[in-house]
């Protein structure tokens, strides 16, 4: 079953039989290995975790790209065996590249996988390979450069919320121009658009929140970059509910930058290395039980800046220190137990996983947990829940196609329940979903769990939330001073 | 075969299939090299990737002109290496032949292209009532396709039968290009069978490009149990006893120390501490019959020494018992660096027996095996544990595997249950039929494909020729005049 | 003019077998009609498979036509073939070989009586799952012709029973296929292609089958209807509730309406709680029996009769048995109808006096009304005269493969030739 039994009696062509396995010079795609070898010695995907790999192929109909497209080379299992090839001293060649670029990241085949193959790691380490040593198109470095200036920064997307004559005259354009990437952008942000109507006035989060009633524990909490810019609502709600279950809130918005997970998840080491230490710098000094995170894909990055920085002497400890003290909001609720009353929300939801939460931290029974203790409540499932959304952080910008496909199978899945809310806990799975429904014709309502909590918790009624608007829920921000 | 033979047979498949369905980058085609059975390895000359039973067809029909070997995959998840491609050949993946055509309840069936995935047939039979019932432990990602090609189990054909009792229709690309129905929706067709000689064929006699298989009606009441024992021999005689009262189970599945150690460390199953055994008994049926037997069971797993026995209480709870045993093969993966699924049949009543003598192989040669099986139908699954690392410990593990084989041949058992002959067992194959046996089976060869270009070197150890071919004759073939074959 | 054949077919017999008086094995037909209408020149009842295989390849080496006959059930079943010089009869191939009843499993030889067998095999709380529609069959002839009866429904027919053949081929090899267990792939399943091959591929000597146990206890529910629609809305609410029956049956006799009849088997308490139900999905005067109704797994024909089988998808049985009642009309034929509407199989019978030409309409009108329901018309059985009217076999799929696989078993058509399908 494992790869590595010996041959058999001449039945293994690439021992057995010399012309199986000596490269043929066909069509001159076939070509013998040509150039350098895939990876150097920095941190290439290790053999030991592709070894785990046995081939049984039951990642396969966890991935989105095999799911679309049906090909070995754009399956888990394909793209660990072109990390083995390229560990076998294959080229770093422009196919391979785009094997590896197809991939989302969701992680859906690190849960499918019985044999435990970390593909996680494996993907992270080859992605910095390919960042660092292979030269793409002019094309896509503008537009991969554009979008790193552009995402981590959470000012600079907040012009991207205003209306589009708005930010073509700012100095954005000029970012965003000849890159390709504000077409990109154009159809996800008219979605939102119309389904969260432009803020009339940037909600301002207080640098800290006292706990209602006795204090059960300190919580700094992660403000984010597209969940500050697109979601400030959301981040709102998340301080008030942490407040209200007792915890002291750290919020400190004005000291935080982006967490790093965009750039962990396409290979800018870093980049990434960069933006933990100055979060670990920003937060360092606070003494906090808890650090949550109510954004999917940064709390799967937090939760690994002991490995990010672990060959940084001054940092590596520290970041261990940090990520042991990060949760996931539903995870900390759960762990800590409900203390603030809930008020009952008439309502239908559809529980979407994020795979970051899901697959990543796997993260799956608490928030549907939580939403189930909510009175009146009722909790749907969604059909192959376990398949991306194909929003997967700036995946879906830099493959708007497949993407689409992803996000319409998912709008369907979605609608096929009946629910009249959509929730799920990650920005990027809130407007890709939020994009696809409208494609479709559907209409839907979104918000994050922290806004189906917080409603509850204060009262609200439930029309707050089924409003087409993701904001709407809440009008005032958290008391700063009660 | 020439590489000037292969750019001309791409450049006819890219005509007849389009660009982006034939694969032809070396590091492409070598993510094909092997299927689930990732030992044997040869890279594909292409890979094609037809859309339609025409565009199959049409990839067929070139191979045979150009007088290329064609090897059918699907989700390559084989055990058997029956998908290990041929290095002169072509490699056509059912992968893109995926929709479900229609699910027809009103006459218990449904009609998919080969390459749908076992588990889909069910997701998509179920809000109707049915379910289709063949349940390989791969069921999650192998295809409908590949099942009909290896003839596939599962736990449940205990009860239910395996891929050939539950198809009945099969339209499918025969090796000289035709595309030809065989069966269909109603029993019976005139004629000879012809599908029950195609299922199971393992892709020798053509490739299967639409299926039309049995829905069974979901059964009113499952109840499931857990049961512990100290060892295989009671828990083997618990399944005896079950069996001896006339309880035909859905399943009855059987795991040692070994596994279940190995399932606790992949999957959590939280299977009772202690125990040298696990049976985990399915019943389904009607709510009276179910109970009534249900209780049988309990007592006959008490009487033979279960010491602990959880019966599930809910869908989850049965999930998880059946998550342990269907993840057991790769969770393995988790306790030795590497090792060799074997898959034989045994006559149920030589089951502690065999297993004894299983464990005397394995202490003489100082060589683990777990063991995972199919207690009700004899269908043993030992997993030779071995570090390929330490030299030598492969070869031994061979061996012991290859033992494990003939004690199922000397129990009058089978060389393979359920994952097929492909490449890892045509050499056994004379172990257990004679040389006229095999030779009949090759008329049955020669009658579907007298060229020998689908998938040849599987399932028949040594290669023959036909005596007759239709078509282009070309002299005397070169295996034949190398004395290498021999036409009869 | 002394008979080489024989003399070498004699040898044979009495090389391979321990008996002393050779002509006990192989002797001449005496110009008896051994098969209707067919005049063979010798009769060979081997005892052994060994012997069989002497026999056959003696027969070979003579260019002799061989038909295998059983216990003379169904000789007069599909055509009849276009030469026949040796009879070659199973009748001293009897007896279990082997019955484990901890594996559920028995190994058979093939002139054993269906009938028979069920009685060796009742002491232990077992059955071989097959109906035996005509009494006098054996297992070698039920294979040959796989017939089945109602409990196709919960057990399958013989495909899904036969885990292990012996065949002895038309050149005289001795084949093995499948073995004694189950659960078994090894190599292709030669058991299925004999299987229905109305022994044009070869002699079967020995099967290996599936055993089931016998239930504790059974029921029958039954119920009349008027039309064919009430018909097929009984076989529906059956099939879709959860009853789970080991056959559901329609018996349409020529004087008019349906009767339909579901057996239950299991625990006595399962069946009584199933019968219950089942009564109440029949409705209104529905009645549950101990025993089966008298036409219970026979054909709708007697001997000299025309017999076909209908097959259709599910869905499709209202709608045929529809058809055959339109066709009793239209002929004023009295066309009895019978089978397994729980599987889409059903039988039709007519007197083996009515006109040929009133039978290939039937049979025609029965044809395209199979065809609309993905099925088929066969004409299993029919009288000299109404053969030279009608298509037997209606259209076959895959002749061709057909023909290639008798031509690779019997390249000289030696066996049954002309019997099958596509005058193979």
């Amino acid at each position: 079953m494992t790869a590595g039994i010996p041959t058999q009696g001449g039945v293994d062509a690439t021992k057995g039989s010399a012309p199986a396995s000596a490269p043929r010079d066909v069509l001159g795609t076939l070509a013998a290995p040509s150039g350098p070898p895939a990876f150097d010695d920095h941190h290439p995907p290790r053999p030991e975790l592709v070894s785990d790999c046995v081939h049984c192929g039951f990642c396969l109909p966890s991935c989105p790209t095999y799911v679309l497209w049906g090909e070995e080379m754009d399956s888990p299992r394909g793209r660990i065996y072109l990390m083995k090839q390229g560990l076998d001293g294959e080229p770093l060649s422009d196919s391979m590249v785009q094997h590896f670029d197809a991939c989302l990241g969701c992680m859906a085949c690190v849960t499918a996988c019985p044999s435990g193959v970390r593909y996680d790691r494996l993907i992270e380490d080859t992605r910095q390979q390919v960042e660092r040593r292979h030269a793409r198109s002019r094309r896509e470095r503008l537009l991969r450069g554009a979008i790193f200036r552009l995402f981590p920064y959470p000012k600079r997307l907040r012009l991207l919320r205003a209306p589009l004559r708005a930010y073509q005259a700012t100095g954005l354009r000029r970012l965003v121009a000849r890159t390709g990437l504000l077409p990109r952008l154009a159809p996800t942000l008219s979605a939102l658009e119309s389904l969260a109507p432009r803020l009339t006035r940037p909600e301002r989060l207080p640098q800290r929140v006292p706990a209602t009633g006795p204090r059960r524990a300190v919580v700094g909490m992660l403000t984010g970059c597209v969940q500050s810019a697109f979601f400030p609502d959301v981040n709102a709600a998340t301080a008030r509910i942490l407040a209200a279950e007792g915890c002291e809130v750290v919020v400190l918005p004005d000291r935080q930058g982006c967490c790093g997970a965009l750039s962990v998840h396409n290979g800018r080491e870093a980049e990434a290395q960069r933006f933990a230490r100055r979060l670990i710098d920003a937060l360092g000094a606070e003494s906090l039980d808890y650090f949550v995170v109510n954004a999917a894909g940064c709390g799967s990055t937090l939760k690994e800046y002991g490995t990010l920085l672990a060959d940084d002497p001054a940092y590596a400890e520290r970041a261990a220190a940090f990520s042991a003290t990060v949760r996931d909001l539903s995870e900390l609720l759960a762990e800590l137990g409900p203390v603030a009353p809930r008020h009952p929300l008439p309502v239908t939801v559809a529980y979407h996983d994020a795979c970051h939460l899901a697959h990543a931290q796997g993260v799956r029974a608490q928030p549907r947990a939580l939403l189930a203790g909510i009175p009146a409540l009722t909790v749907r499932e969604i059909a192959d829940a376990d398949i991306c959304c194909g929003s997967a952080g700036v995946w879906n910008v830099l493959n708007p196609e497949p993407a689409a496909q992803l996000g319409e199978r998912k709008a369907r899945d979605v609608l096929a329940t009946g629910a009249e809310l959509l929730v799920t806990a990650n920005p990027g799975c809130l407007m890709q979903v939020a994009a696809s429904v409208q494609r479709i014709g559907g209409t839907l309502s979104l918000a994050h769990t922290a806004q189906v909590l917080d409603a509850s918790i204060r009262g609200l009624p439930v029309t707050h939330l089924l409003t087409r608007s993701t904001r709407s829920a809440s009008s005032r921000p958290p008391s700063a001073t009660r | 075969m020439t590489t000037t033979d292969i750019s001309v047979l791409a450049a006819m498949l890219r005509a007849a299939i389009g660009d982006g369905q034939v694969i032809s980058d070396r590091q492409e085609l070598r993510t094909y090299e092997c299927d689930g059975l990732a030992q044997y390895k040869v890279i594909p000359a292409l890979v094609a990737l037809p859309r339609s039973a025409q565009e199959c067809a049409a990839v067929v029909r070139a191979c045979v002109e150009a007088a290329v070997p064609f090897v059918a995959r699907g989700s390559g998840t084989g055990l058997s290496g029956g998908a290990l491609p041929h290095a002169d050949g072509v490699l056509i993946v059912t992968s893109q032949l995926r929709a479900i055509r229609e699910i027809a309840p009103q006459d218990e069936r449904a009609v998919v292209e080969p390459g749908v995935i076992n588990l889909q047939v069910t997701r998509a039979a179920t809000p109707y009532g049915y379910y289709y019932a063949p349940d390989p432990s791969s069921q999650q990602i192998c295809s409908i396709g590949g099942n009909v090609a290896e003839n596939s189990g599962g736990a449940h054909c205990l009860k239910y039968g395996f891929t050939t009792n539950h198809v009945t229709g099969l339209q499918v690309v025969t090796p000289d290009g035709d595309l030809v129905r065989l069966g269909g929706r109603a029993p019976d067709a005139p004629g000879y069978d012809l599908l029950g000689a195609f299922v199971g064929s393992e892709g020798t006699l053509g490739i299967a490009t639409e299926v039309t298989v049995r829905l069974v009606r979901l059964p009113e009441s499952v109840r499931t149990l857990l049961a512990a024992f100290r060892g295989t021999d009671e828990a083997g005689a618990a399944t005896s006893a079950i069996i001896g009262a006339g309880v035909v189970p859905a399943a009855i599945e059987m795991m040692d120390a070994l596994a279940i150690e190995a399932a606790e460390a992949a999957v959590h199953c939280g299977y009772p501490q202690g125990a040298g055994a696990v049976l985990v008994v399915e019943l389904d049926g009607p709510a009276p019959e179910v109970a009534a037997q249900f209780t049988q069971v309990e007592g006959f797993c008490r009487s033979n020494g279960a010491f602990e026995i959880r019966v599930a209480a809910d869908e989850a709870e049965r999930a998880l018992f059946w998550k342990g045993r269907k993840s057991a093969f790769a969770a393995v993966g988790r306790i030795s660096p590497d090792y060799i699924v074997q898959d034989g049949v045994i006559p149920r009543t030589a089951l502690p027996e065999v297993l004894r003598r299983i464990a005397e192989i394995s202490r003489e040669r100082g060589v683990r095996v777990a063991n995972v099986f199919h207690a009700g139908d004899g269908n043993l699954h030992p997993l030779v544990l071995f570090d390929d690392s330490v030299e030598g410990q492969a070869e031994q593990a061979e061996e012991v595997s290859g033992a494990i084989i003939d004690l199922c041949v000397e129990y009058g058992g089978s060389i393979t249950g359920e994952h097929g002959v492909g490449m890892d067992k045509a050499k056994y194959m004379p172990r257990m039929y004679s040389d006229d046996d095999l030779d009949t089976m090759q008329l049955v060869r020669c009658a579907f494909d007298p060229r020998g270009l689908a998938n040849p070197g599987k399932v028949f150890p040594t290669p023959r020729l036909c005596g007759e071919v239709p078509g282009r004759h070309k002299g005397a073939h070169p295996l034949q005049e190398a004395g290498v074959a021999e036409v009869f | 003019m002394p008979d080489a054949a024989l003399a070498a077919l004699r040898g044979a017999s009495h090389e391979a077998s321990s008996r002393t008086n050779h002509t006990d094995g192989v002797w001449l037909a005496d110009d008896e009609p051994v098969l209707p209408g067919i005049r063979p020149r010798y009769v060979a009842a081997p005892g052994s498979t060994a012997e069989a295989a002497a026999v056959l390849r003696a027969a070979a080496a003579h260019d002799l036509a061989v038909v295998v006959c059983g216990g003379m059930t169904k000789q007069d079943w599909a055509a009849p073939p276009r030469r026949c010089d040796l009879v070659l009869s199973t009748r001293r191939l009897i007896g279990v070989v082997e019955h484990v009843a901890g594996d559920l499993i028995a190994v058979v030889r093939a002139g054993t009586l269906v009938t028979e067998l069920r009685q060796l095999l009742a002491p232990a709380g077992q059955q071989l799952a097959l109906d035996a529609p005509l009494p006098g069959a054996t297992v070698g002839g039920t294979v040959a012709v796989s017939t089945s009866g109602p409990r196709r429904m919960l057990y399958g027919t013989v495909r899904d029973l036969l885990i292990g053949v012996t065949v002895v081929r038309p050149d005289g090899v001795v084949a093995h296929a499948g073995g004694k267990v189950v659960k078994n792939v090894a190599g292709y399943d030669l058991g299925k292609l004999i299987t229905g091959s109305y022994g044009t591929l070869g002699l079967v000597t020995e099967c290996a089958f599936r055993l089931h146990p016998s239930p504790a206890a059974s029921a029958y529910v039954s119920r009349r209807v008027a039309d064919p629609a009430a018909a097929g809305r009984l076989v529906a609410d059956v099939l879709g509730a959860q009853v789970v029956p080991s056959a559901l049956e329609v018996d349409a006799p020529p004087e008019g309406g349906f009767e339909v009849v579901v057996l239950l088997e299991g625990t006595a308490e399962g069946v009584a709680g199933r019968a219950v139900r089942t009564i109440r999905l029949l409705g209104g005067d529905a009645a549950i029996s101990d025993a089966a109704p008298g036409w219970w797994s026979a054909y709708p024909w007697g001997s000299g009769d025309v017999g076909l089988k209908l097959t259709a998808a599910l869905s499709g049985v209202p709608a045929l048995l529809g058809a055959a009642l339109a066709a009793r009309e239209r002929h004023g034929v009295p066309l009895r109808l019978r089978g397994s509407a729980g599987t889409g199989v059903l039988y039709v019978g007519l007197p083996g006096t009515a006109a040929p030409q009133t039978v290939a309409g039937v049979v025609d009108a029965l044809r395209a009304a199979a065809r609309d329901v993905s099925g088929h018309a066969v004409v299993l059985t029919a009288p000299a005269a109404v053969r030279e009217h009608v298509d037997l076999w209606g259209p076959v799929e895959g002749l061709e493969l057909m023909r290639r696989i008798k031509q690779q078993f019997d390249p000289d058509a030696r066996f049954a030739p002309g019997r099958f399908v596509g005058g193979i």
